[in-house]
């Protein structure tokens, strides 16, 4: 094969990977994430977990930060701002990563945070509406209404199974009862004895509960899309709110471990239960009855210390609020100074086509004219709305915006000003 | 060239030739991800070449060029490598006018210190072979993992031994060995323009010059090696044997040895041993390249 002939067919094979790039990938959901920051290998992020977590703090800015799958896929990443936040939220097929990056001068900070499928928590939502819908038909919209609020959801729905239990319990034996209305609280008097079929019966539908109990365990990490959003507004904040964040963060696990220990403790009451139930053919009623009982009592502990945890969150909101109001009146101080050097001295005509929009500075090198002042090359580079960087054998970097014009055509532009002594592109 | 196969010409003049209109396209201001995922698909054989064009000035800049296929090769894999970027990090950048943003991520590239392992006998089929496993290993940890295996011809097993790694850990150990098996390796090869013929010819070496072929690839590897040890997670530096032998008792800095284990010669000479809860596992290591996955 010639030289050229093997050049060629080398390039249109890497054509081809850059082309097949984005249908190529398939993730083992199983696989952790790889987190780079400026190409440099900083973690993993479980891409299993809800919720998982990677912050990472930097000593230098962060330029650059890529996701990439143990294979050596790059899935997605972003180019942060020298100063100032970035987020992005990135796709992987069904799940997505939110990513955070602050830059200021002391460092960097990126928080990278994995959000499961929304398929995920509507197919947990959706098999638990079903539940319900079976067990109390005609309370099903006035549940999802009253719950459609973060944990809360989770506590209704909680509620509702137990009541709705009570209820078709209520109705079979309205013989027995002169009044069947089902009352929507629950009701743990003396009920009547029942034959044995209907005791298995109940154990099944407490059976039911348990299996219920564990989905909301899954359905309780959807609070995780309020806590994102919660951690977007902060992120807009300066990083003297970081701390906001970590509280933020710390409640979000809190009210999650919390709730898994008591929903797992409630299971295993409800199971030990219908276990029994199975065991023995039938069951004495004191027993179900206590065990609706300590049901409805862990309930109500677990409504009370939500209510705690959504009071504490609410103060965390209020707080983050008024901090919002206080950096209202100057949201942006770099942004300010860029619009009063606007009216000054403008040696270069840089369209401002973009404004506000985080580019990729555009940087390029030069030297200055003999006996330029430094004051006028700050002067200079102020104009063009520049920032000076290395200065390397006598050689400057400036950062700019990028120009509407060609690299080349713009740094012919800057030769022709009078202080410019030569500039180019690379160092 | 395929320059020309665009689908969605800019349409308002014929006569403008298809590149023009493509370059010009991309000089316009794109404002959704969307946008600048259709723009950018379009013109990949364009962007590629000036990628490509910008990286063999720097090389000439820099006096690392010569005018032969080894060192367009070279300018090409670095010329893909940016644009492979640009495609996945440029379109949270919008708006944006694609042409310059790729133009100053390509130069903010060249201006970084040692932006490449450059070195002559690395542009050769060995050192290629060698430069290409190393860089991979930076980004992928499949071919982290395998790069045990193609420098000291090791399974998982043995691997999990020597970097005294747990249950858990041990299971992903045998996962990246399969997946370098089935597809890693290859792609490697592909994307380091190695041909067959260039693979059987170094297979060749390793069975006929075994002595030879080991030396000169553990002269190659050091260099590689030392380039890439960069990337590791902040600088996981050299150790000596107490400080790793702590790391293995202790069980922590999974992560350090299974990176500068892999990446660091002397290093797994160092920590040689400690691995296997310290009983006898045989004389040091010895470099033993493998080609083949
Ligand atoms: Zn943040
Ligand atoms: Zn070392």
């Amino acid at each position: 094969m010639g030289q050229e002939e093997d050049l060629e067919l080398y390039r249109s094979r890497l054509l081809e990977s850059l082309n097949g790039r984005s249908s190529r990938y398939l993730r083992d959901a199983s696989d952790p994430i790889q987190v780079y920051v400026n190409e440099r290998r900083v973690g993993e992020l479980e891409g299993t977990g809800i919720g998982a977590m990677l912050r990472v703090q930097c000593v230098d800015h962060i330029d650059t930060v890529q996701l990439r799958t143990e294979e050596g896929t790059l899935l997605g990443g972003l180019v942060a701002p020298e100063h100032g936040f970035r987020t992005d939220r990135l796709r992987l097929s069904f799940d997505a990563i939110e990513l955070c990056v602050h830059n200021t001068a002391q460092g960097g900070m990126l928080s990278a945070l994995f959000i499961p499928a929304p398929g995920f928590w509507s197919r947990a939502w959706k098999s638990i509406a079903e539940t319900v819908d079976r067990l109390v038909p005609h309370r099903l919209d006035a549940a999802l209404a009253y719950g459609m609020r973060s944990v809360a959801f989770t506590q209704a729905l909680l509620a509702v199974a137990v009541v709705g239990l009570v209820a078709d319990r209520v109705t079979t034996w309205t013989w027995m009862t002169p009044e069947p209305t089902p009352s929507p609280v629950v009701q743990t008097a003396s009920l009547p004895a029942s034959p044995p079929v209907e005791t298995a019966r109940l154990g099944q539908q407490l059976d039911e509960v348990a299996r219920i109990q564990a989905k909301i365990g899954e359905a309780l990490a959807s609070q995780q899309n309020g806590i994102v959003q919660l951690h977007q507004a902060v992120a807009k904040l300066s990083s003297t709110q970081e701390s906001v964040v970590s509280s933020v963060v710390m409640v979000k696990e809190e009210v999650k471990e919390e709730l898994e220990k008591r929903l797992e403790a409630v299971g295993r009451e409800a199971d030990r239960t219908t276990r029994h139930v199975a065991s023995k053919g039938r069951v004495e009623q004191e027993q179900l009855e206590a065990a609706i009982h300590s049901l409805t009592a862990d309930n109500d502990r677990l409504s009370k210390e939500v209510a705690g945890l959504e009071e504490n969150n609410q103060a965390l909101k209020t707080k983050l609020q008024a901090a919002n109001a206080s950096k209202a009146v100057d949201p942006n101080p770099d942004r300010l100074l860029a619009r009063q050097t606007d009216a000054s001295r403008q040696p270069l005509q840089l369209a401002d086509s973009l404004p506000g929009s985080q580019q990729q500075p555009f940087l390029f090198w030069v030297t200055f004219s003999e006996g330029t002042s430094q004051e006028s090359i700050d002067q200079w580079v102020n104009g063009m709305k520049g920032h000076k960087g290395a200065v390397n054998e006598g050689w400057q970097e400036v950062r700019i915006v990028p120009p509407p014009v060609p690299p080349d055509r713009f740094l012919e532009q800057i030769r022709g000003e009078k202080i410019v002594k030569a500039a180019r592109i690379s160092q | 060239m395929s320059v020309t196969r665009m689908q969605n010409t800019v349409g308002k003049s014929q006569t403008m030739s298809d590149r023009t209109a493509t370059a010009s396209r991309l000089e316009e201001v794109v404002s959704t991800p969307d946008e600048f995922d259709q723009v950018v698909l379009q013109a990949l054989p364009m962007l590629l070449d000036r990628a490509t064009g910008s990286t063999k000035r720097f090389l000439r800049e820099t006096g690392q060029w010569n005018d032969d296929i080894e060192h367009e090769k070279f300018a090409l894999r670095w010329g893909s490598e940016y644009l492979e970027r640009f495609l996945v990090c440029g379109r949270t950048e919008v708006p944006c006018r694609p042409l310059f943003l790729f133009d100053s991520l390509v130069a903010k590239q060249h201006s970084k210190p040692e932006p490449f392992c450059y070195h002559p006998d690395l542009l050769r089929p060995l050192g290629r072979f060698l430069d290409g496993l190393a860089a991979r290993a930076v980004i992928s940890r499949d071919a982290l993992i395998a790069l045990y295996h193609h420098v000291y011809g090791w399974g998982p097993g043995e691997v999990i031994a020597v970097t005294g790694l747990n249950g858990l850990e041990s299971q992903r150990i045998y996962k990246n060995f399969r997946r370098w098996r089935d597809a890693g390796w290859q792609r490697t090869m592909d994307e380091m323009g190695l041909t067959k013929a260039e693979l059987a010819e170094l297979g060749s070496q390793q069975q006929r010059h075994r002595q030879r072929f080991n030396s000169e690839a553990e002269q190659l590897i050091r260099v590689a090696q030392a380039h890439y040890r960069k990337s590791e997670p902040n600088h996981y530096p050299c150790l000596s044997r107490s400080q790793w032998g702590e790391m293995f008792t202790q069980g922590y800095g999974c992560d350090y040895r299974i990176w500068h284990l892999a990446l660091c010669l002397d290093c797994m000479q160092t920590a040689w041993g400690l691995g296997s809860n310290g009983s006898a596992i045989g004389e040091k290591p010895r470099l033993e390249l493998q080609v083949r996955p």
